[in-house]
């Protein structure tokens, strides 16, 4: 059984029919890449499988568990991270911090612990801290654990939120858009980073992206979206010669 | 000196509460216009406990304040649940309900003319010692997992979801905690006065917290705290000027909101590292030479 | 139940509903809960106690100036209060505790003028009640709820047949989108604080008459609040049938249970109503985009 199945999955918005029955295989060490023109649904496929909201029908296994109707914060805690399209990193928190709190609702003191300097929370902060660093490390940016996320500049942002992602420890990482807003040199870097960390950590990766060298140099099989439904599947190659995947971006040929 | 200690113990009294709200809307966003209705509680119960059925005073503050928080609870049930819009219009309802009840059971409390006979327990030395302690507690909370999760979800509700953060859970510890904290200052309050009305808990009462939390920086503990010291003693200085203290109250905190809106101190708070910064900072600046770097 | 409750309630609920709407205005927006408006309500119906009625004027000159004084205090609130922070897109603790500040500031100066002392309207009519059949109707009753649905009629037929009603609709649905399409959004929330201020202006008349006038009158605007909840914050249509419900079942509540325990049962209706239906009665789940 793959670590991620989504299974014929359906969800409309009033007339909208954002996604008409999309399905994946996930692997763990895979990178699927989601692709396809603004408004094919491909963000609200992720918003299905984070549980933002349940799908109209369909259902979504993650390592064996149907997490269809559960809660977001518990189908994170079951092993799903998530980046945003538009960076949504915690005002009013430092970069430590903002990552910390992806380990916290897993940090294991209670409230006495909230109130008091018990020895539990001293263990348990500095096994988040820990991890925090360790995950910072791998995205580059074990130096600026202070500073505060909107100093910091639009590459580094992401890399962070990256960093957070990873600290949910997730068996499954959702990568809306990384790649949006970045220079041709961020880009790749943050392409070498998505390779190493998927053959590092080996999780399976869902990578949504409007940059086609980005997701067809790194993707394992690619997911072709349009007006909510799926048009292609296969690998890069494959896709890249498929005619009605060129009609969708390209117009069709008069 | 009389007048110097009563108004010293009623400002540490205050200060608690702050603390309290300090953690709901400073922390958490929430806004609570029922929070006084939590220190009648706390007030009423403890001295019911006492007076009525002869209660040694500790349990019968720890019980005061263990029926808040169960009443805490039934309330923030659906108060965590609902947008943060509905949290303050609710709260106030509540207020209002239980000015009401305390009002109504007259045989119990008094009535509208209020509960008297009450001993006079709390000294300056408890008020300030409980204060002290519940500034520590909350900054200690700030600073934990609690705190960060807090901070998370006042900003983004869907990334801290997608963080695995409960919510839902997390706001209703912070409910519960600033409730406890109010709950306990009611009861300062009732053995210091000797006597309480349904009157004096009313929604302006939870407004004056937020606006002290507010006046001093919403982000920074440090500055709540001196916010409420400022303005929960400003218009007992005033008591001169008579009506016109809410107003001067009033156009002070209009300045804040339009030309400093971070509070006093912003996110700024009194630790070891940024005193020695300030300090740093301070002695670069007297001495005229560039000994900034050694600040950092 | 008797009609005659029933009626009472209405009157009541009637100016539930002005008070409702004004804040709901309000709400609609600029998102946030104006706390400001009881004690615009209260300072709004002083002034026009000291203008007019106190020397002699009639109703409707009353209701006028107390009218274009609650509009003028809401055009002023809205300039110190809300004007920057709405300019700097501030987060919602900056209007919630301006909002509360211009309250405090609102009741102070009310306070200074007047102490705590209690006022009367004179008696603006000549025959107290009015015999219908069988039912004894209180005259002022019966005014309040005709003005107060003709003010509601009227606010109605703006918001959704005028050109001003249509560029408050576009700037409370995105005020940023609004401004690009030529809108002048600062003009459009000053007028919406106008409308606002008009209605408390005249729900602080009416309550006025019905309770007497007094320092602290605006926290009735509590029932407002709890109107425009079951209602669905924001929606104007729900706030008035929210108000009319609220009045009518407090009325009810009060014959059958006195005036304490009526509060309290209608509070523990309302977090009933927002747990079994959250979003009120005409709210729609708004659903925070991703």
């Amino acid at each position: 059984m793959a670590l991620l199945e989504v299974n014929h999955i359906y969800k409309s918005f009033g007339g909208v029919k954002a996604i008409q029955d999309f399905s994946i295989q996930a692997n763990a060490g895979e990178i699927h890449g989601i692709i396809g023109p603004n408004g094919a649904g491909k963000t609200t496929i992720f918003n299905v499988i984070s549980g933002v909201y349940p799908a109209d029908q369909g259902t979504v296994v993650l390592d064996g568990k149907d997490i269809t109707k559960m809660e977001q914060y518990k189908i994170t805690r079951l092993g799903l991270g998530r980046t945003f399209q538009n960076i949504r990193l915690f005002k009013g928190l430092t970069v430590e911090e903002n990552v910390m709190c992806a380990f916290d609702p897993q940090s294991k003191y209670t409230v006495l612990g909230g109130l008091l300097p018990t020895p539990k929370r001293f263990a348990e902060e500095k096994r988040g801290r820990e991890l925090c660093r360790k995950y910072l490390q791998v995205v580059g940016m074990q130096d600026y654990l202070n500073e505060r996320p909107e100093n910091l500049s639009y590459g580094m942002q992401r890399r962070i939120e990256i960093a957070r992602a990873l600290m949910c420890e997730p068996k499954v990482l959702l990568l809306d858009e990384p790649a949006a807003g970045l220079n041709p040199t961020e880009v790749g870097e943050l392409t070498e980073l998505i390779r190493r960390i998927s053959k590092e950590i080996g999780f399976a990766i869902l990578l949504i992206e409007h940059r086609l060298e980005l997701v067809m140099s790194i993707s394992h099989i690619i997911h072709v979206q349009n007006f909510g439904k799926t048009i292609a599947v296969g690998t890069p190659a494959e896709v890249q010669h498929n005619p009605e995947v060129i009609e969708a971006y390209l117009g069709k040929e008069e | 000196m009389a007048l110097l200690t009563n108004v010293l113990t009623q400002v540490f009294i205050t200060l608690i509460s702050v603390a309290g709200v300090y953690v709901l809307t400073g922390l958490t966003g929430m806004f609570s216009l029922g929070q006084a209705a939590f220190m009648a509680i706390g007030s009423y119960a403890s001295g019911i406990f006492v007076v009525k059925l002869g209660m040694p005073l500790v349990p019968a503050i720890i019980l005061a304040v263990l029926l808040a928080v169960v009443v805490g609870y039934l309330i923030g049930y659906p108060v965590v649940r609902l947008r943060r819009d509905y949290i303050s219009l609710v709260t106030l309802g509540f207020g209002e309900a239980i000015a009401a009840l305390l009002t109504r059971m007259t045989s119990l409390t008094g009535g509208a003319s209020g509960f008297t006979g009450i001993p006079r327990r709390t000294t300056l030395a408890i008020a300030a010692v409980s204060a002290i302690l519940a500034v520590a507690l909350v900054a200690f909370f700030k600073s934990s997992k609690y705190g960060r999760q807090c901070i998370a979800l006042r900003g983004d509700e869907l990334a801290a979801k997608a963080m695995g953060i409960n919510v839902i859970r997390v706001k209703m510890t912070a409910f519960l905690l600033s409730v406890a904290l109010t709950a306990y200052s009611g009861c300062l309050y009732a053995f210091y006065m000797t006597y309480v009305d349904p009157n004096g808990f009313d929604w302006k009462k939870s407004a004056d917290w937020v606006i002290m939390v507010f006046f001093g920086g919403v982000n920074s503990l440090t500055g709540s705290t001196l916010g409420a010291f400022i303005l929960s003693a400003l218009p007992q200085v005033l008591r001169g000027l008579q009506n016109y203290r809410y107003v001067i109250y009033a156009v002070l905190v209009l300045l804040i909101i339009n030309f400093k809106p971070s509070g006093l101190l912003g996110e700024w708070e009194l630790t070891p590292r940024n005193i020695k910064r300030t300090w740093n900072g301070l002695r670069a600046k007297l001495s005229g030479k560039a000994g900034k770097k050694e600040g950092h | 139940m008797s009609l005659q409750i029933l009626l009472n309630g209405l009157a009541t609920g009637s100016i539930y509903a002005l008070i409702a709407t004004g804040f709901a205005l309000i709400f609609n927006v600029l998102k946030f809960s104006n706390f400001s408006h009881g004690a615009t309500m209260t300072a709004a119906a002083f002034a026009a106690y000291f203008l007019v009625s106190a020397n002699g004027a009639g109703l409707a000159a009353t209701l006028a100036v107390a009218g274009i004084a609650g509009a003028a205090i809401a055009l002023f609130g809205e300039f110190v209060g809300f004007r920057r922070i709405t300019l700097n897109h501030s987060s919602s603790t900056y209007f919630f505790v301006s909002s509360i500040t211009l309250g405090t500031l609102y009741e102070g100066l009310v306070t200074v003028k007047v102490g705590s002392n209690f006022y009367n309207f004179p008696r603006f009519f000549t025959n107290p009640t009015i015999n219908l059949g069988d039912f004894v109707i209180s005259t002022s009753d019966i005014m309040m709820f005709t003005i107060s649905m003709v003010a509601l009629i009227i606010l109605a037929y703006v918001i959704q047949k005028t050109r001003l009603g249509r560029a408050l609709r576009a700037v409370s649905f995105d005020r940023d989108t609004a401004q690009l399409m030529g809108i002048d959004s600062t003009r459009i929330i000053q007028l919406t604080f106008v409308i606002s201020g008009v209605l408390a202006g005249i729900a602080g008349v009416f309550l006025g008459i019905k309770y007497t006038l007094y320092p602290t009158l605006g926290s009735l605007v509590v029932k407002g609040f709890i109107a425009s909840v079951i209602g669905g914050l924001g929606s104007l249509t729900g706030a008035v049938i929210g108000a009319v419900l609220l009045g009518v079942v407090e009325t009810i509540l009060l014959s059958v249970l006195g005036s304490g325990y009526s509060t309290i049962a209608t509070f523990a209706i309302m977090l009933v109503f927002l747990l079994l239906r959250p979003q009120g009665i005409a709210g729609s789940n708004v659903q925070e985009k991703a």
